[in-house]
Formats: C-alpha cells, sequence, structure tokens
C-alpha cells in the first residue's frame, strides 16, 4: 500500500484508478489531477501480496512447483518452468531430452494465450468489446489443449516440475497441438488489422526512448518494443532454444502501438518454435530417473539465479539451498515489477486521462507478479 | 560452426571477460556455470562498483535481493546484473550487520527501478538504503510489525495470534496444528 509522498501543487484533486476498476486489473495508481489532465502518477501494489517468497521457504520443492504457477494467472507453465529449472540446476538433475521439448512446446503456447489476452485488455480498456470477445474465445481452444495436456484449462498445478514434466502428451496431442495452429494464424492476422480508430488509440502514446527503457530495467516486449533486440531465449539460451530458430521482433518507436506490435509478432515466432519442436520430439523418459519420488532437497547446497523470458518479459528465480528440505530463500523477479512502477509513474506523468488506459495495459501488465 | 567449436570460442571469450573484469573490477570474479559470473565486495564499496559495472555494459540491473542468515547475524545483499553487451549475468554480493543494516543506495545510478528494488528490500527486510529518496511501504497496509521476511519473524505464530479465533470451531483446527 502506498502513500502519495509528495502531491503536486498544480492537481486540482487526485483518484484511484484501480484496484476495482475494471480496466485495470488488480493494481492500483492515484492519479493527481488538473481538469483532464493527469499531471503525476502514483503506483500503488500491494492488492494481490501473498508473500509467495515467503511461504516457498516453508515448504518443498514438488509443493512449490503447485505454487509457482500462481505467481502470474496469466502465463503459469512459463512460471512452472523458471521454478522447475531453478531445482534442476541446483540438484543438478540431467532432463531427458523429451521433456525439454515439451517443456518448449508448453511454455510457446502459454506465450500465444498470454498475448491472446493481452490484445483483449487492450481492446477492453479502449472500449473496442468485439476484440476483448473474439480473443477470449480463440484463448480458449489453447486452453482446451492445454487441459487435455496438463489437466488443468488454465492452472497446470506443476505439470513442468523439478527434473522434467509430470506426464507424457496423451495420445494424439501433437496433432491437437498442429491443428490449432491455423487458429492461432487466423487470431493473429484479426489482431493486426489496422483500423483507424485503433492507431489513433495507440500510436505515439506513451513513448519511452531506448535510452529509458534500459534504465528502467524494461524486459520483454516493452524493451523491443524501444527498439533493443534482446531476448533471453537467444541471448542467455535454457532448454533446446538454442538449436531453434526463431527471428525476435522489434520496433524502434517505442509508443504503446509498437510495444504491442511487437507482441503480435512474436506470436508469429512461437508458431514457429511449437512446429519445430513438433518436428524434433524424441521418444523416451520425460522424467529424470534420479527422481524417486519426490525431489531429496537435503542434497542441494549453493544458490542459483534463472532467467527465463516470459510472454511480459524477464521472469526470474534466485533460489538458495543449504541442505535443508526446503529452500532457505528464494526471490521472484516479475517482469512486470519494473514495467508496473517506475516506468508507469514515468510514462503517466502530464497526459489526458484518456490515454491512461492504453499507457496502461500497452505495458502488458500482471498485477500478480508485481505483488507475488 | 560445429557446436564444439562455439563452445570452445565463448569459452576463450569468457576468459578474457573474466580477466578484464577482475582487473577493472579490481576484485576476484567468480565463475559459477555459463553466463554466470559473481563478485564479493565490502558494502562500502557498493555504490563505486556498480558504477564501475554499470560503464563496463553491466547495464540491465534486473534486481536485488536480501538473504537473512540469521546464524550469521549477518544480511546478504545481492545485486543481479545483466549486460546485453557481454551476455553475462553479473551478481554483486555483499554482506552487511543484521543488527545495524544500512548501506549506500545506488538509485544515483539506476534511478527509478533501484529506488524500487530498494524499497521492497526495505519493507521485507527492514534493510536501510542511505540516499534513497523514497522508502515509503510498497505491498504491505499499515503495517506496524517486525520486517516480515526476516528468518526470526514467525509468521504462524503472528497468524494464529492476531487473525484466528481458536473458540470458532471452523478456525480451531489451525491450533491443533504441529509444527
Amino acid at each position: 500500500m502506498t502513500k502519495i509522498k509528495e502531491h503536486n501543487v498544480n492537481s486540482d484533486f487526485a483518484m484511484n484508478f484501480g484496484p476495482a476498476h475494471p480496466g485495470s486489473g488488480n493494481f492500483a495508481i492515484k492519479v493527481e489531477m488538473r481538469g483532464e489532465r493527469v499531471l503525476k502518477a502514483t503506483a500503488d501494489p500491494g492488492y494481490l501480496h501473498r508473500g509467495f517468497e515467503k511461504m516457498m521457504e516453508y515448504r518443498e520443492p514438488m509443493q512449490n512447483a503447485v505454487m509457482s504457477d500462481r505467481v502470474c494467472v496469466l502465463e503459469p507453465l512459463q512460471w512452472n518452468l523458471v521454478h522447475a529449472e531453478a531445482v534442476d540446476y541446483l540438484m543438478g538433475y540431467e532432463i531427458p531430452d523429451r521433456a525439454k521439448h515439451i517443456r518448449v512446446i508448453l511454455a510457446e503456447l502459454s506465450r500465444i494465450q498470454s498475448h491472446f489476452i493481452w490484445y483483449a485488455v487492450l481492446s477492453l480498456g479502449t472500449g473496442f468489446m468485439t476484440g476483448f470477445n473474439v480473443a477470449i474465445g480463440y484463448r480458449d481452444y489453447i486452453l482446451d489443449v492445454l487441459n487435455l495436456i496438463t489437466g488443468g484449462r488454465v492452472y497446470p498445478a506443476g505439470y513442468i516440475c523439478p527434473g522434467g514434466v509430470r506426464k507424457d502428451f496423451p495420445e494424439k496431442a501433437e496433432n491437437k497441438i498442429l491443428e490449432l495452429l491455423p487458429k492461432i494464424d487466423y487470431m493473429r492476422k484479426f489482431m493486426l488489422k489496422e483500423n483507424p480508430a485503433w492507431l489513433a488509440r495507440f500510436k505515439d502514446v506513451g513513448i519511452l526512448t531506448k535510452r529509458e527503457a534500459i534504465k528502467f530495467g524494461a524486459t520483454g516486449p516493452v524493451l523491443r518494443g524501444s527498439g533493443v533486440a534482446s531476448d533471453v531465449r537467444r541471448d542467455d539460451p535454457y532448454e533446446i532454444y538454442d538449436e531453434l530458430e526463431f527471428e525476435i521482433p522489434v520496433m524502434d518507436e517505442g509508443d504503446a502501438y509498437a510495444r504491442f506490435n511487437v507482441g503480435m509478432q512474436e506470436i508469429e515466432e512461437s508458431m514457429k518454435i511449437i512446429t519445430q519442436a513438433i518436428d524434433r520430439i524424441p521418444k523416451g523418459e520425460v522424467k529424470t530417473p534420479n527422481l524417486k519420488p519426490t525431489v531429496k532437497f537435503q542434497q542441494a547446497k549453493g544458490e542459483i539465479y534463472i532467467r527465463n523470458e516470459l510472454s511480459r518479459g524477464e521472469g526470474a528465480f534466485y533460489m538458495v539451498a543449504t541442505g535443508q528440505k526446503t529452500p532457505y530463500r528464494v526471490k521472484i523477479r516479475g517482469p512486470s515489477f519494473t514495467h508496473m512502477i517506475p516506468i508507469v509513474e514515468h510514462l503517466l506523468t502530464d497526459v489526458d486521462y484518456a490515454d491512461v488506459p492504453a499507457i496502461y495495459w500497452s505495458l502488458y501488465q500482471c498485477p500478480a507478479d508485481v505483488d507475488r | 560452426m560445429s557446436r564444439k567449436d562455439k563452445q570452445n570460442k565463448n569459452k576463450s571469450i569468457e576468459e578474457k571477460l573474466i580477466k578484464d573484469l577482475s582487473l577493472k573490477l579490481d576484485t576476484t570474479v567468480h565463475y559459477q556455470k555459463e553466463r554466470r559470473l559473481w563478485i564479493s565486495i565490502n558494502p562500502d564499496q557498493i555504490v563505486e562498483t556498480c558504477s564501475k559495472a554499470y560503464e563496463l555494459g553491466f547495464e540491465h540491473l534486473s534486481t536485488i535481493s536480501v538473504t537473512d542468515w540469521l546464524d550469521e547475524g549477518k544480511h546478504e545483499v545481492t545485486y543481479h546484473l545483466w549486460s546485453y553487451s557481454h551476455n553475462h549475468l553479473l551478481t554483486i554480493k555483499t554482506k552487511i550487520d543484521r543488527k545495524k543494516p544500512i548501506i549506500s543506495s545506488i538509485s544515483s545510478i539506476w534511478g527509478g527501478n533501484a529506488e524500487t528494488c530498494e524499497r521492497e528490500c526495505h519493507e521485507l527486510f527492514g534493510v536501510k538504503f542511505e540516499g534513497n529518496p523514497n522508502l515509503t511501504p510498497l505491498f504491505l497496509e499499515d503495517w506496524e510489525g517486525p520486517p516480515p521476511f526476516l528468518k526470526d519473524f514467525n509468521w504462524r505464530e503472528f497468524v494464529k495470534k492476531d487473525m484466528y479465533d481458536q473458540n470458532n470451531p471452523r478456525e480451531k483446527v489451525y491450533f491443533e496444528v504441529k509444527k
């Protein structure tokens, strides 16, 4: 809970944007206004603070795998993956090739459905309800496949667990995923259709320069929308990403439209990754044989900082093990933490109130990973 | 280029980087694994080391974290920096006294990003960052107790005492759980 430290002397009144506003998600911003103009904004996180870092210090890695879904509702499989990789390193697990492929396929499907939500909330924030309905509808096709594979539509309950994945693909899952791709492609083209109303809301709004983006710690589509070609999957590869071919979309404008556009272009790259991974997927085990049946975390000693490219940017786990059943310290770095506190406060200075939802959602926020 | 050649080339670049960094940061740079390096410094050198690292290309402050080493009586503050040019992560570790947890702020280098990360550490661990202009509470609402992420803060006891009623039949189960 943040209180405004110093009020802007020129403002007439202050009000809350969120946390129960339909267009804000569970996150609040206190805006100080003069007429229709926002003079200053103060981010107010904490509405979803659950203290996961502390809770994980009291639980064993397999329990934490289930909890890691909940770090962000919109991309749970990717959070599963970061957590699993941290434990894998500390335990020295060799992950079977098949499991690595399954992990990548699921992470990319999760990225695509998360990008659909991004389009949905951008539409919702700017009063384009059709876009919201269509995107959420198409997202459901992906959720059906995730349900088939992991057993949960939204939360996979730690499907990607330390040592591999919990279960192998069910029969014909590969075909089901390939059948999804035309549907995803249709939705991608729908989202990229340029209409004048959309351009008017997002073009030249909320400009973040390259220098500012680096200094404020922006990552993911926000950083790439400001002209920095950086992607953890390429620069700091994990799983099988260094063996796959994909491009990194970059735009130089740095406005809300560029950020959104980079995200939409990423869907095409994710589809390429999925096709390649399905082509190459080998047969075999999906769990390391050392896992019997739970993680013996007492053997782990040391620490690791694991970074992954999530839909929103760089997500990381810092885990310290001291030979106890549970991790000694867990630190979770959510990508929205920098986007939604320093960057949103910087961008929402001296703008029209009507632009607030456009800027706010173009930062692709997830309040759950800010608060953790 | 085959995968093995690529790895060998990366290895030699890495060795050169470690040598270079050791010289310029004036400390031993340790190698943890591929693309992960770490150094350990005195707390009073933190601003100087961070600004040197920034100039050497470690421009992205990924996060700041605190580990509470209760037995040792120290807080370990870790700074995770990523370099877009070298593609390496540099972890800077420093230990401060647990009873007097004060360290200089690096908000002069990373501005709002460092300020927010430090605010979080201040709220959850009670570490005071000297020079940070804004250390107001971030997540917790009207919290007046000790910093909740400290190892000696027993949150189970706290929750029982303040949130649950032993006489309430729906809540008494929490009092029966063995520690």
